[in-house]
């Protein structure tokens, strides 16, 4: 079994609803949790999660990509979309940064 | 070094205090108060600020940041703390202080701290005026 909390902060944890869930996701990487679990779940808004995540119907050798601007983190560090999801990993979704005051 | 993201801000009297103990070799210290203004980038009144912050990896970022420039700059020591949740107007947001030997690379190591932590540290800023809400990003 293979069980991973997803974070969402900023405009995406808005977007969602949640501040972190738990997913099963059998044997996925990265991508799969992206692609297919998360806007599974999130049926409502899973347009504009797509929409929202991703380059527009950009499929190229190297897959889908996500925005520039986003990162996808596992365990604290940036990961590629081909990771193979681990029990207990912990996967964080990033929008654009703007901290900070003055 | 010090660095701390939560809902509340260390008195800065009590920071000021601490870094300038740090060593006797302190010849300046440089302090940056980040406060919410009441006008918003829309124009309109700021009604509040609401911040959310990947908390573990934001003290890591702004830990490598310090780490980076006490490298670059041979500043002596720094702290860093920035509030997450509700931020009322005129209320501050980010304390950043910098102890050197001299003022001048303790300027350029503040400046350095404040630009990056606003590009690399995974913290977000929502602003809601009277004209709406929204979140400031660095695209």
């Amino acid at each position: 079994m293979v069980r991973v909390r997803v974070k969402y902060f900023g405009r995406i944890r808005e977007l969602m609803g949640v501040r972190e869930e738990e997913y099963e996701v059998g044997d996925s990487t990265l991508e799969d949790l992206l692609m297919k679990h998360i806007p599974s779940r999130h049926g409502n808004i899973a347009g504009k999660w797509m929409r929202t995540m991703f380059q527009a119907e950009d499929r190229g050798r190297e897959g889908i990509v996500v925005r520039s601007n986003y990162q996808i983190y596992v365990n604290g560090i940036s990961c590629s979309m081909a990771y193979r999801l681990k029990d207990g990993d912990e996967v964080a979704i990033l929008p654009p940064v703007g901290g900070g005051g003055g | 070094m010090k660095v701390k993201v939560s809902e509340k801000l260390d008195d800065i009297k009590t920071l000021l205090s601490e870094i300038k103990g740090v060593s006797e070799e302190v010849g300046a210290v440089i302090i940056f108060v980040g406060s919410a203004r009441g006008i918003g980038n829309d124009g309109g009144r700021v009604l509040r600020l609401e911040y959310d912050a990947y908390e573990e990896v934001a003290v890591k970022t702004l830990e490598k940041i310090i780490g980076d420039l006490r490298d670059k700059y041979g500043i002596i020591d720094a702290v860093v703390e920035h509030r997450i949740g509700q931020v009322n107007v005129g209320e501050d947001i980010v304390y950043v202080l910098v102890a050197s030997k001299h003022r001048e690379e303790g300027f350029k190591a503040a400046i350095e701290i404040v630009e990056r932590l606003k590009r690399e540290a995974p913290i977000w800023k929502k602003e809601i005026t009277d004209r709406g809400a929204r979140w400031i990003e660095n695209i």
